[in-house]
């Protein structure tokens, strides 16, 4: 191909070069002709080949969004790029080019079969969203490295495989070493791998690969952890009681409280804290439990709701096709006798009034059924915000009534700190104590105001703590619950009644207006 | 009772007679004969009388009564009552058909156990009279039990011992319900004579297997053989029945096979009402108007059902029996149930005529004397005057049954009062005692029962059984029998008098056509025939009328859709429509209905083979296909052929309650294959798109998806001739199937394979063979020296000593040859050898390879047969002489020679 590159102009994908293959490769004959005349939309097309076309460099294809299929082979194209809008391709071939390196395809998470043969690719790499890749052909490459093959172990649907013509080729453990490796591979180099081989190749293997596969499985059971931790904590916040059910809320009470930490110090608290630490926490791992189960229940009452809204949605559906399914019938029976029969001027008309009656008929039924449901809706929507309202207001009294108690917690606190810190100080006054006080707690105990104003900005802090995340919690869930009420509404109150309405007016009009045309088309 | 058996009565022991005892006392005489007869050790006779007047004593104690005799003292007095009842009793009213089976039976065919009592028996036999005797003296106003009534020998049985229970390899004996069938469909019964008294003869269930012929006690006692085999607590019932059950009269009872048919009953639970589900909409008709016609529709219902009654009532009337004059009185014998084993969870009888099951207060049963099964006999102690409600089947409780052998298994019941608790415990302390002399009844004297499978398969004595029911008839016939594969006909009938046919129901098996079942309704003349999986157009059921059998008229072929590769569950068919359903299609049809035009009638012969039908419309509904968007999966397709129309409607999308539909007008050249489609959206092509504001199609997609859809009518076209053809290919075979019926015959039957029969019976011809020309094998090593004797047959001593000197001399000089002849051999081949080596030593030289070659082969091939020889050699020295004595001992042995032999050995 390079000798090629030096003499011919390569060329460059544009309008023309496209619309001449979409045309040539689209639909043959009068279909053809037809579809020349009007003309063809690059997003239809979902198969595209331009082989020997020399090109260079692709691009100019993102309009072609469903393409299902691209050829692009025996061209002189040195990179992969241009591909990204096509995310419903398939079937992609870049062989007999001049790509050096597999990049750029990430994109295309659907694809199933690449062929890149005959190319220069040194490594197998960048492919790791492809995870639907069937069919792989790197033949005729500059593949050195067999390590590197161990990449292709992630692709679980790879079945077969061309390495074909690779310097690895030449390695005399290829094939076990692939074999083994790749132990869901059916075929490779375009022969059938068979059980011997394999079995063969595994026992070759055997140890490096339980190592290997050890570790594969332990990142696997580390991804697995880590996503359970996530749903969890996930879970958690759509509870609004995230970090409750551990020590977190207790250690920032002493994030921004360098007076409390210095407080703490003070022989004797530290018993103290812990004391309060643990009754604190257990006050928040009450929180904790209680938002958790009215996070359940509040799941269980939505999913009720719209599960009976479904049902209801269902019923006056099928109601309304019934409706519509009886006229249907009479239509087909009536329509071809009033137009095709020519009888008396008058009698015509009547039948003509008659049919136009049955359809407002049936317009009229069909909005009958439209405002049941709309009232019925209301009624249940009605009912739901009120026993969601109640249900979030439950909540909110119970948690506040719980930070309530640690606010509490927290006075009580405050003052034995306050009287450890007096005791103390007096203690200091009067010399009676040990000289092992570090110097930054000497400092507090100063005079008595110095210490006083220190326990209160950390008691300060802590309340504000507390506040803050009582608030936190409740914001959160009256957002929730507007949200909620406002998507109902206007989803299932006003967005599905003006779609209804303007269906069944559509549906009308078209009835009118097929038998208007085709009544007046008789005369 | 034959003649025999009352000759010579010796001695009975004595007895204190009264009415009810006669015949008990005529049967214990024969006892005593028997006894007399058939033992040679009279001190055992003695011993178990001795036994007997113990037992006795006990029992009297027990039961605080007394009244038996020294049996020594009153021999002569009994001898002569004896004499003077065998005169009273000269001709025993018989069942004629109990002589005809007499006429077959020769005593001398059945084991010894049916003809003689062993000493155990004898003794259980006395012990039975004594309780007979107790019995009639308490109650003697009561009918004398059954209890030890002769068998087919003419000896007498204890009842409890005709009972062998046995459980036949054949699966549906298994359960009760099975068992019961079995034994009413296996026998004919015969009514006892006279009806109102016990019969005194009871045969052996293996005897009745036999006969197929039975009383209701034989049946009973069968069935429970079975039942008590089979797990479950069964026993044999005397009592009182009453004449419809006694002689089997079930023509006022409804067939059970057609009652089954009113059991199901659906049970449609609501779903619970859920917190947000929507209110109804208001329901605005006149709740009154409802009120008034629901109030109208009731009174014409109630009338319509009391008519109904009424009619039913009067048809009960019209037809009851005649009064019975012998009502109460007559005997019979059923089986009875209780409840504990094999999960039965409440006592109940089944009636062995006809193997049904009864409830125990059922009216038709009106008094039970007895209960027995093979452990004990118990009587019942229960008035029977409001028939059978509130009897107690407690059998522990002995103020309502009276046990007889002490060994009673049911757990005694403790009365609170202590006297009587007292009395109990010396009852139980005697008991003990009793225990400890080991009275139990005996070992069943009948023989295992045994049925081969085929007795067991045609189920019915040859074969056949016809029962009548109210309104019904059912005929059984057994498999195979029939030459068209019928077991049952139920016939039932519009009127008692069984004349109008109103429907018939066939059952057929091992049919070649699978055909199962075939159902006609004689009235409107429809047939609705069910087959079993397996045949070629997987055909399941065929209702069509009997009248119009043709193709291309009323019928429905409901098919295996499992087993059809184009998933068809049915199809209805009318002369001018046909319906097809569907199922688990991978292109998601489901219905296909086609309309054909009127056959224009034409005279003379029909043309209906030649001419497929026009087809009119053809219609087809799919479900929908999630992966396709609603708009773009069609739901319903219509070819409208005779107007050159395609109209399609699409599925509804989710949130709509219309549908898209779209309507072709097929292009003039569309049948013309050469030419492209002339294609003009606007005259052509019309639609109507839910979404108002989605894409239009363009033109090439509408032309495209009227190629495809011409192509598509062109299919369903296809496919609709081929369901005619099918239908026409399934008519011809079902024809000819029932013009000429074939049975299948499993692998497994070995009765009937034929095939296998053949190799059987060869296998057996080979063998048969084979052993005759063993018997050939054996020679007659005397016959040569016989025929030099003047006469053989007769062989004097001296004869004898020449002929067995003769015998061995000439083994010996045989023997003699032949070591001679192996030792020949052996020489010649060493000499051969020997004369080769020395040629090839001479010539070794100047030979070839192959010459060397062939040299070596021949050395290492005579070098074996020197072998050989040298072994044959060696084993015929050492065997020689031991033939040499094997002849010698069969000849002092032969028959002809041995006296004369043995004599000159001594």
């Amino acid at each position: 191909m390079s000798r090629l590159y030096d003499t011919i102009e390569p060329s460059v994908i544009d309008d023309e070069m496209l619309q001449r293959a979409v045309v040539e490769q689209g639909p043959k004959n009068e279909a053809g002709k037809l579809a020349r005349e009007e003309g063809i939309d690059f997003a239809d097309v979902t198969s595209l080949r331009l082989d020997f076309k020399n090109i260079l460099k692709i691009g100019n294809l993102w309009s072609f969004k469903s393409l299902v299929k691209l050829q692009l082979d025996n061209n002189i194209i040195e990179r992969i790029e241009g591909l990204d809008t096509l995310v419903n391709l398939v079937w992609l071939d870049l062989s007999f080019n001049n790509i050096e390196v597999i990049e750029n395809l990430d994109n295309l998470t659907l694809l199933e079969d690449l062929t890149l043969y005959n190319n220069r690719i040194e490594r197998v790499e960048n492919m790791d969203n492809l995870t639907k890749l069937h069919v792989l052909s790197v033949g005729n490459n500059q593949l050195k490295d067999l390590e590197n093959m161990k990449y292709l172990r992630k692709f679980d649907n790879l079945r077969t495989l061309n390495l074909t013509g690779n310097p690895i080729k030449n390695d005399a453990a290829y094939e076990s070493y692939i074999a083994a490796h790749l132990p869901d591979l059916e075929y490779l180099d375009y022969r059938l791998v068979d059980q011997k081989t394999r079995e063969a190749a595994k026992e070759k293997y055997d140890i490096a690969l339980q190592e290997l596969e050890e570790g594969e499985r332990n990142a696997a059971r580390k991804k697995e952890e880590e996503i359970k931790k996530t749903e969890e904590l996930e879970l958690h916040k759509a509870a609004y009681v995230e970090h409750l059910n551990d020590s977190t809320l207790f250690d920032s009470l002493y994030a921004e409280d360098p007076e409390g930490m210095k407080l703490n110090k003070i022989p004797t608290v530290d018993e103290m804290i812990s004391n309060y630490r643990e009754e604190f926490n257990e006050i928040c791992r009450e929180i904790f439990e209680f938002g958790l189960k009215m996070h359940v229940e509040r799941q269980a009452e939505v999913k009720m709701f719209w599960e009976c809204v479904r049902e209801a949605k269902e019923t006056n559906k099928q109601l309304g096709i019934n409706k519509i399914e009886e006229f249907m019938e009479y239509r087909k029976r009536v329509l071809p006798e009033l137009l095709i029969e020519p009888g008396e001027n008058h009698e015509e008309q009547e039948a003509h009034e008659e049919y136009q009656k049955t359809i407002d008929k049936l317009w009229d039924a069909l909005m009958i059924y439209e405002m049941q449901l709309v009232d019925q809706l209301e009624d249940v929507i009605k009912e739901f915000e009120r026993a969601m309202s109640d249900m979030v207001a439950n909540f909110k009294e119970n948690v506040s009534a719980l930070f309530s108690r640690m606010r509490e917690l927290e006075n009580q606190h405050n003052e034995k700190l306050l009287e450890i810190g007096q005791m103390t100080l007096e203690k200091i006054v009067k010399g009676e104590v040990d000289d092992d006080i570090p110097d930054e707690i000497r400092d507090l105990f100063v005079d008595k105001d110095t210490l006083n104003s220190a326990v209160t900005s950390s008691h300060d802090v802590h309340l504000m703590k507390i506040d803050n995340r009582e608030d936190d919690c409740t914001t959160k869930v009256n957002t929730w619950l507007t949200n909620l009420t406002r998507t109902i509404h206007e989803q299932e109150e006003i967005e599905r009644n003006r779609q209804r309405v303007t269906e069944i007016s559509h549906l009308i009009d078209h009835l009118k207006d097929d038998f208007e045309n085709n009544y007046s088309a008789e005369f | 009772m034959t003649e025999e058996d009352k000759e010579g009565s010796p001695p009975v022991p004595k007895i204190e007679v009264n009415d009810d005892q006669r015949e008990e006392i005529d049967k214990k005489s024969e006892v005593g004969s028997q006894i007399g007869n058939n033992l040679d050790d009279d001190d055992e006779v003695k011993e178990a009388e001795g036994d007997e007047d113990e037992e006795g004593e006990g029992v009297e104690k027990g039961e605080d009564e007394g009244t038996e005799g020294e049996p020594d003292e009153l021999s002569e007095e009994a001898t002569a009552l004896k004499h003077e009842l065998q005169k009273i009793i000269v001709a025993p009213p018989m069942n004629p058909k109990i002589m005809e089976d007499d006429e077959i039976v020769d005593p001398e065919k059945y084991p010894e156990s049916y003809r003689v009592n062993t000493n155990k028996e004898k003794l259980c036999l006395l012990y039975a009279a004594s309780y007979t005797r107790q019995y009639a003296q308490m109650y003697a106003k009561r009918k004398p039990l059954l209890l030890k009534p002769i068998n087919e020998c003419g000896v007498e049985k204890l009842v409890c011992t005709t009972i062998k229970p046995t459980l036949l390899p054949y699966k549906p004996l298994y359960d009760w319900k099975g068992a019961a069938e079995f034994v009413a469909d296996y026998l004919d019964f015969v009514t006892l004579d006279p009806e109102h008294e016990p019969p005194k003869r009871l045969r052996s269930p293996t005897t009745i297997l036999e006969f197929q012929r039975a009383n209701c006690f034989e049946y009973s006692t069968l069935l429970v053989s079975f039942l008590i085999a089979a797990g479950y607590d069964a026993y044999v019932v005397s009592g009182y029945a009453t004449r419809e059950i006694c002689i089997m009269d079930e023509t006022r009872e409804v067939c059970p096979l057609l009652s089954k048919k009113r059991e199901a009953s659906k049970k449609e639970e609501r779903p619970p009402m859920k917190r947000y589900q929507v209110r109804p909409p208001k329901d605005l008709q006149s709740k009154f108007e409802i009120k008034m016609k629901k109030r109208s529709d009731e009174a014409k219902e109630k009338e319509r059902r009391k008519k109904l009654e009424e009619e039913e009532e009067k048809d009960i009337e019209a037809h009851k029996p005649l009064p019975d004059p012998l009502f109460g009185t007559r005997v019979h014998s059923w089986v009875l149930i209780l409840a504990g084993k094999r999960g039965v969870e409440e006592n109940f009888f089944i009636e062995p005529f006809t193997g049904l099951p009864k409830a125990v207060d059922d009216p038709e049963y009106l008094g039970i004397e007895s209960i027995w099964n093979n452990k004990n006999f118990w009587a019942n102690m229960q008035s029977c005057e409001d028939g059978l409600k509130g009897i107690q089947y407690d059998l522990g409780d002995i103020s309502s049954w009276e046990y007889m052998f002490p060994s009673n298994e049911k757990p005694e019941l403790k009365l609170p009062d202590d006297e009587y608790a007292a009395d109990n415990l010396e009852i139980e302390e005697e008991e003990e005692k009793d225990i400890e002399k080991h009275l139990d009844i005996p070992k069943s004297w009948v023989k295992t029962i045994t049925l081969s499978l085929r007795d067991f398969q045609t189920r019915c004595p040859s074969g056949k059984k016809t029962k009548l029911y109210k309104r019904a008839k059912l005929e059984r016939f057994a498999p195979y029998l029939m030459d068209d594969g019928i077991v049952s006909r139920l016939s039932s009938f519009s009127d008692r008098e069984l004349i109008d046919l109103e429907e018939s129901k066939e059952v057929y098996e091992h049919r070649a056509d699978k055909l199962l079942t075939r159902d006609r309704n004689h009235k409107t003349n429809w047939i609705t025939e069910n087959f079993s999986p397996g045949r070629p157009k997987h055909l399941k059921k065929h209702i069509y009328k009997a009248t119009e059998s043709g193709p291309e008229s009323e019928r429905t072929m409901i098919f295996f859709h499992h087993a059809r590769v184009n998933g068809l569950e049915r199809r209805l068919e009318t002369p001018t429509e046909m319906t097809e359903h569907f199922k688990d299609r991978e292109d998601f049809l489901f219905y296909r209905h086609v309309l054909f035009a009127q056959r224009t009638k034409t005279f003379g012969p029909a043309s209906s083979g030649t001419s497929p039908r026009t087809i009119l419309r053809i219609v087809e509904h799919y479900h929908r296909n999630e992966k396709v968007p609603a708009d773009e999966d069609i739901s319903v397709l219509t070819f409208n052929c005779a107007d050159k129309k395609i109209s399609i409607t699409y599925h509804t999308c989710d949130e709509k309650i219309s549908a898209s539909t779209r309507e072709f007008t097929k292009p003039d050249n569309w049948d013309d294959k050469t030419a492209p489609l002339i294609f003009h959206e606007a005259e052509m092509h019309s639609t109507f798109q839910v979404n108002p504001h989605d894409r239009k199609k363009k033109q090439v997609e509408l032309y495209q998806l009227l190629e495809d859809l011409l192509k598509r009518e062109e299919k369903s076209k296809e496919s609709v001739r081929a369901s005619e053809k099918e239908v026409r290919d399934i008519l011809e075979v079902r024809q000819q199937e029932d013009f000429k019926v074939n049975l299948d015959v499993s692998v497994y039957d070995v009765q009937r394979n034929d095939k296998a029969k053949k190799l059987r019976e060869e296998l057996e011809r080979r063998a048969a063979e084979e052993k005759l020309r063993q018997e050939e094998m054996e020679v007659d090593y005397l016959a040569p020296f016989l025929s030099l004797l003047d006469d053989p047959n007769n062989i004097q001593y001296s004869d004898a000593l020449k002929l067995s000197e003769e015998c061995l001399r000439d083994l010996k000089h045989r023997l003699i040859d032949k070591a001679n002849l192996i030792q020949a051999r052996f020489e010649k081949e060493t000499a051969e050898l020997q004369e080769k080596q020395q040629w090839y030593q001479r010539n070794q030289v100047q030979m070839q390879k192959d010459d060397v070659n062939s040299y070596l082969a021949y050395c290492s091939e005579a070098m074996f047969k020197i072998h050989i020889l040298q072994l044959r050699l060696d084993r015929h020295k050492e065997q020689a002489p031991a033939k040499y004595m094997e002849l010698q001992r069969r000849l002092t042995n032969d028959a002809r020679l041995r006296d004369h032999l043995k004599g000159s050995a001594l």
